[in-house]
């Protein structure tokens, strides 16, 4: 049995740890602008990353988008979800493929049908131009609101589907009960639902929370060249810049900024769910 | 605790009507069951009681007052549902707490009642459990103490005991009677199983494709049932096909005269004579001329009882004893002998025959 696992860690292995531990040593490295990369052991690419206010703000920018995003995502995902799950099962395969198509999209064509709907010629300006509500175009592209819709709208069915596995698996007739018992419909949400529902909470906003903290063309096509995220940055340094020991230092806080706060929120979720 | 009153109940689907009529009185303090076979509406009716679907025609009326359009959670009916539904994120005495949460109780008093209802139940040492730290029949139990604590108006069951198994059944069974009648509930329990209706129940309503066939006591139910259906759903009975040749006499279809009682239907011709296999008195021997004979089909013993399917003419007929003991000579009647058979002819009932019958007995 043991052996059926072998080429899959193999897989794992050569492609995910290999380089990462590759990465991590490349991180400790040091840069010379004549050089390049100078084999060494230094922390000063962290340092200076950890203390620069430039990269502050943009780890900054990044956590902050990433929550409000997540956020964003289960608010609006529960109806959703909920709706989905307790869908008579003929209907249902046929939603679950509907919420599953924008995935066919790449993020890249998808952001440019967001540029030509958000620019200043765009959709919707035009429209607000015809009826006359405006006079001058509104800026909307460009801007951190443009990014947030853009990526929420990219994890919005991870979330959708990951929720309505764990609604389904609620059994309706507990909110029967409840209801029996006295409960409104919203104390029967609040008491028995929500409750029962924040495995999935937990489990989707992980899943969505990574995918913002790594969001790249999103940002880059959305935000425009004054919005900066981790991952553009870290691909700015690597392709443009050529310092490989910075932008992989980038990356593992970048890394490890998202495992600390997956981790954090995933235990006081499931500690509440327990309580 | 409150009077039931369901008047010309009535529930349509597109494609069906689950339940096509139901009116039924269930007294204050009674427990009612309804029983019939699958998809006659019995689950369809209950739920129709506590609210969960809204009726097609027709009122349900707790104690005098027409609930029809009241919403779920203001009906006050206390559910325990087949799967017991427990809230599996809190502890067996939180769940227990919630009705009583919902009604405002306060803390003091709620945490008195909730004792008070675990304890009628037997379950107050695991009030801190979870419910999937419970055995099915522990959780059988929160379910019902988590409905009782409210004093709902009105108690409803739906086959709270198909999950459990036989020897827990029989146990629950007794528990559920008892708590009922001490609590003095008006109760109406849903159920496939005669057995569990006829032992449990003050009054019966049997169901057939969403109507009413028979309501009654069990003991009206089994002695004089209505129909054909009634008498092969509630209990075995043997259904013999004739006609009436004369008062107190019948003529089953393949010409054998059989004693019955002089009490018919108005129709004489297309009659069906109902007889329970326990009124058929077997005795080995010749017997006198003009006794009823028999030849002796198969002896199926189930230990207390003894059942003899026999042959009678084309007539198939069985007949069931106590077993006989070791040195009664019906002890050693073999498939191809012959035993003499009487009745009392007022227990061979005569009971309109049915150009539809059940189709699931
Ligand atoms: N939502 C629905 N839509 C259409 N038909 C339904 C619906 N619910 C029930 N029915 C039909 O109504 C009939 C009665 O159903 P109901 O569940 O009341 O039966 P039941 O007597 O409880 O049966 P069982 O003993 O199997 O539980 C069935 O024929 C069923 O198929
Ligand atoms: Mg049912």
């Amino acid at each position: 049995m043991a052996a059926l696992v072998l080429p899959a860690a193999l897989l794992v292995f050569t492609l995910l740890v290999a380089p990462m531990a590759l990465l991590a040593r490349i991180s400790l490295n040091h840069y010379s602008p004549t050089e390049l990369m100078v084999e060494a052991f230094t922390a000063e690419n962290y340092i200076r990353a950890v203390a620069d206010p430039y990269y502050q703000q943009v780890l900054a920018t990044t956590l902050g988008v990433a929550f409000l995003c997540t956020v964003l995502t289960v608010l609006l995902g529960f109806p959703a979800a909920y709706w989905l799950a307790r869908m008579e099962s003929n209907r249902k395969s046929i939603a679950t493929i509907l919420t599953l198509l924008p995935l066919l999209v790449g993020n890249v064509v998808r952001s440019a049908g967001w540029m030509a709907l958000l620019g200043n010629e765009g959709g919707i300006n035009a429209a607000l131009r015809a009826l006359h509500l405006t006079s001058g175009p509104l800026q909307l592209l460009y801007t951190p609101g443009a990014v947030i819709v853009g990526i929420t709208a990219v994890v919005l069915p991870y979330m959708v589907l990951t929720l309505a596995a764990v609604i389904e698996s609620i059994p309706r007739q507990a909110e029967e009960a409840a209801a029996n018992l006295g409960a409104t419909a919203s104390t029967v949400f609040r008491r028995v639902v929500l409750p029962l529902s924040l495995p999935g909470v937990a489990a989707g906003s992980v899943l969505v929370f990574i995918l913002c903290m790594n969001a790249y063309a999103t940002p880059l096509l959305l935000g425009g060249p004054q919005f900066k995220m981790m991952a553009p940055a870290v691909y700015d340094q690597f392709v443009r810049g050529n310092n490989w020991p910075f932008g992989a230092a980038l990356a593992f806080i970048l890394l490890v900024a998202t495992l600390v706060l997956t981790v954090i929120g995933s235990m006081a979720l499931s500690r509440r769910y327990r309580g | 605790m409150s009077t039931l009153v369901l008047d010309r109940l009535r529930k349509r689907y597109d494609r069906t009507t689950a339940v096509e009529r139901v009116d039924l009185t269930a007294k204050q303090g009674e427990l009612v069951a309804l029983l019939g076979p699958s998809g006659c509406g019995k689950t369809t009716t209950l739920r129709m009681v506590a609210g969960f679907i809204a009726p097609t025609d027709g009122r349900v009326l707790i104690g005098d007052r027409d609930v029809t359009q009241v919403p779920v959670h203001l009906r006050n009916t206390g559910m325990v549902f087949q799967a017991y539904a427990l809230f599996q994120h809190m502890t067996v005495a939180q769940n227990v707490a919630f009705g009583l949460e919902m009604r405002r109780v306060e803390r003091a008093e709620r945490e008195k009642r909730v004792a008070e209802a675990l304890r009628l139940v037997r379950l107050d040492h695991l009030a801190d459990r979870m419910p999937r730290q419970l055995s099915g029949g522990q959780q059988q139990r929160v379910a019902l103490a988590r409905a009782l604590v409210v004093n709902p108006a009105v108690f409803l069951l739906d086959e709270p005991l198909s999950n459990l198994d036989a020897k827990l059944r029989a146990e629950v069974r007794m528990e559920i009677r008892a708590l009922q009648q001490r609590l003095g509930l008006t109760t109406l329990i849903v159920t496939h199983d005669q057995e569990e209706a006829l032992t449990m129940a003050d009054r019966l309503v049997v169901m057939e494709r969403g109507r009413v066939r028979q309501i009654g006591t069990p003991e009206e139910l089994y002695e004089n049932p209505a129909d054909v259906f009634v008498a092969s759903f509630v209990g075995n009975c043997n259904l013999v096909a004739g006609t009436l040749e004369r008062p107190g006499s019948f003529r089953t279809q393949s010409g054998t005269l059989l004693p019955c009682t002089s009490e018919a239907p108005a129709a004489n011709d297309g009659l069906v004579l109902a007889l329970r296999p326990e009124r058929v008195t077997v005795t080995p021997g010749e017997g006198a001329p003009g006794d009823i004979r028999a030849q002796v089909t198969a002896v199926t013993y189930l230990g207390a009882q003894t059942e003899y399917h026999l042959d009678l003419n084309g007539t198939t007929l069985r007949a069931s004893r106590s077993t006989p003991l070791h040195d009664d000579p019906l002890r050693r009647i073999a498939p191809g002998e012959k035993l003499t058979l009487s009745w009392d002819a007022a227990s061979a009932r005569l009971l309109p025959a049915e150009t539809e019958t059940g189709d699931e007995t």
